[in-house]
């Protein structure tokens, strides 16, 4: 397939997820509202908390990475492919010339530009807490870039695999997501795991985006002393891909024997 | 000129074999009309058509080339399910599916433009989907399977779920679409949709065309010029009486069908049936629907 035909079915998808979500106000209200009130009710903790200091600094971080693109780019993704099958347009999509990897990079473009703009509510409502940024902005868009590129992935693999239905959304963010969440120290410093959970968390990707980002906006740590966390999820965005052309596939298949 | 044409197909789910050694040709401008009991496999072949799947034998040729991953962009297809964004409205639509099928802007804007003129949908150019009538939403959805400019344009059940109206509107469409040349595969359960729309049809029995030919050659498979249908409490009195004039008998959804071999008045026929306890009689044409029972039952319902 030409180049360009991808690019076009790529802004295609993303374009149409966007338009969508404009006419959907309601949801596009809560993601930006769930953020805000998670940093606010974080920042209060750790704001008058004098025996974790800095933690203020990184609260946002955790914040992008654990509440809000968890739940628009993870739990979003499911919810995508669950209309795409309730509203039968999967099967129109099945019959036209769309390239999975087109629908995956589409699904990718439209909740970056979510992403984006919940990154833009956090880091200012944070800035207005009195929050640092120390590190390097661009270090910081890499990391929340291929963190919206796995949890596209994961997204996926969660909702091909396990939500036929609207109402089978919530199950598999929450069995499977919301573990991922707690073992990366989302909530909490990963010094409190264990030694042995906190070898398991580190083949965990949300682990990984939020120790570097945490680790850029708290310390202002720099690409080197990053490289290994990037790598994972360097690595693992392109096992997203993958796993998300492989989904699409599958999805597909099923399709075809409904 | 043939355009699409299934030779021997055969394809099983399991143990059960759908589609039976299907073979038929539509040719170039037809419309060509696939009718069939549920269950008879006019799915399964539209479905191996569209490259959804692949029959365990035949072949299935579409302007000379085997059904295959290209073969998109010949067939424009329209499932029978409302299958649009319903947040977004008709040109949001159609433009989204033009692009998927790499249509340039010039050429997108000049085709969405030219469909919403032949669908008559420009006052719902800015209408959500949602908030259109079922009819309406039918029109978006084959206009949807047109956006390519397709030689094909394959329609499944293309007026189930609408009113009365709404698919008369539909039919009038569907024959500007054929006065233009445009080869058209139809299924449907409306045999008067059928009757009004298609210059050939394929009857399916067991996954397999059991008959196959323009109307007025499905019609002359009924033996009879026009039929009496006959309501009476006193069956075995009709049937005798039938018997002895001559007239053939079917059963059409609990009435007494008797096959007239010529035209003959209402009044003649009310005479026939005269001290028999009958509670109504009527005359009818013989129609698509007496030929379809005739090839699905070996006559009437039972």
């Amino acid at each position: 397939m030409a180049r360009s035909m991808m690019v076009g079915q790529t802004v295609a998808v993303a374009r149409r997820i966007l338009t969508e979500y404009l006419r959907q106000r309601r949801s596009l209200i809560f993601w930006a509202a769930f953020p805000a009130l998670m940093l606010l009710l974080f920042g209060l903790i750790y704001g008058n908390n004098p025996s974790m200091p800095g933690s203020l600094d990184t609260t946002p971080a955790g914040i992008l990475i654990g509440a809000a693109l968890f739940f628009s780019c993870l739990g979003g993704t499911v919810s995508l492919l669950v209309a795409e099958r309730e509203r039968r347009t999967l099967r129109r999509l099945l019959i036209s010339p769309l390239h999975p990897a087109a629908y995956f990079l589409g699904i990718v473009l439209a909740l970056s530009v979510i992403a984006l703009v919940q990154t833009i509510i956090v880091y200012f409502l944070a800035y207005l807490m009195g929050s640092h940024y120390r590190g390097s902005v661009w270090l910081g868009a890499v990391i929340v870039a291929l963190s919206v590129f796995s949890y596209v992935g994961l997204g996926f693999f969660f909702g091909t695999r396990f939500a036929k239905r609207a109402e089978d959304v919530n199950g598999p963010v929450a069995a499977f997501g919301v573990p991922l969440l707690v073992l990366a120290g989302t909530w909490f410093p990963v010094s409190l795991l264990p030694e042995f959970l906190l070898q398991v968390a580190r083949f965990d990707p949300i682990f990984h985006m939020n120790e570097s980002l945490k680790a850029v906006a708290g310390r202002g740590a720099g690409w080197g002393e990053l490289a290994g966390s990037l790598m994972f999820l360097a690595v693992f965005s392109g096992v997203a891909l993958a796993i998300g052309i492989a989904s699409y596939r599958r999805m597909l298949v099923e399709e075809k024997r409904s | 000129m043939t355009i699409v044409r299934f030779q021997g197909i055969r394809k099983s789910f399991g143990d059960k074999r759908v589609l039976d050694d299907l073979s038929f040709a539509v040719g170039r401008g037809e419309v060509y009309g696939l009718l069939g009991p549920n269950g008879c496999g006019k799915s399964t072949a539209i479905n191996i058509l569209c490259n959804l799947l692949d029959p365990d034998a035949g072949t299935v040729e579409i302007a000379g080339k085997p059904a295959s991953h290209e073969i998109k962009r010949i067939v424009g297809i329209c499932p029978q399910e409302i299958a649009l964004y319903r947040d977004l409205n008709p040109v949001e639509n159609l433009r989204f599916f033009s692009q998927l099928y790499g249509l340039t802007k010039t050429d997108r804007e000049a085709r969405v433009a030219d469909l919403l003129s032949v669908f008559s949908l420009e006052r719902y150019r800015s209408t959500a989907v949602s908030a259109l009538s079922g009819g309406w939403q039918r029109r978006v959805n084959i206009a949807v399977a047109l956006v390519h400019s397709p030689q094909i344009l394959v329609l499944d059940e293309p007026t189930s779920a609408v009113d009365l109206e709404a698919r008369h509107e539909l039919w009038r469409l569907l024959e500007t679409l054929k006065a233009d040349g445009m080869t058209i595969l139809l299924t449907t359960h409306h045999l008067d949709e059928a009757e009004q729309l298609c210059s050939r049809i394929g009857i399916m029995k067991n996954g397999r065309i059991a008959k196959e030919g323009t109307i007025p050659e499905l019609l002359a498979l009924v033996p009879a010029k026009a039929i009496a249908m006959v309501e009476t409490s006193d069956t075995q009195a009709t049937l005798e009486r039938a018997a002895k004039l001559g007239w053939g008998i079917r059963h059409y959804a609990g009435k007494i069908g008797c096959l007239l071999p010529q035209q003959i008045s209402l009044r003649e026929v009310v005479h026939a049936f005269d001290a028999i306890d009958v509670s109504a009689i009527s005359l009818q044409r013989v129609s698509l629907e007496h030929a379809y029972l005739e090839v699905i039952h070996d006559g009437g319902t039972g």
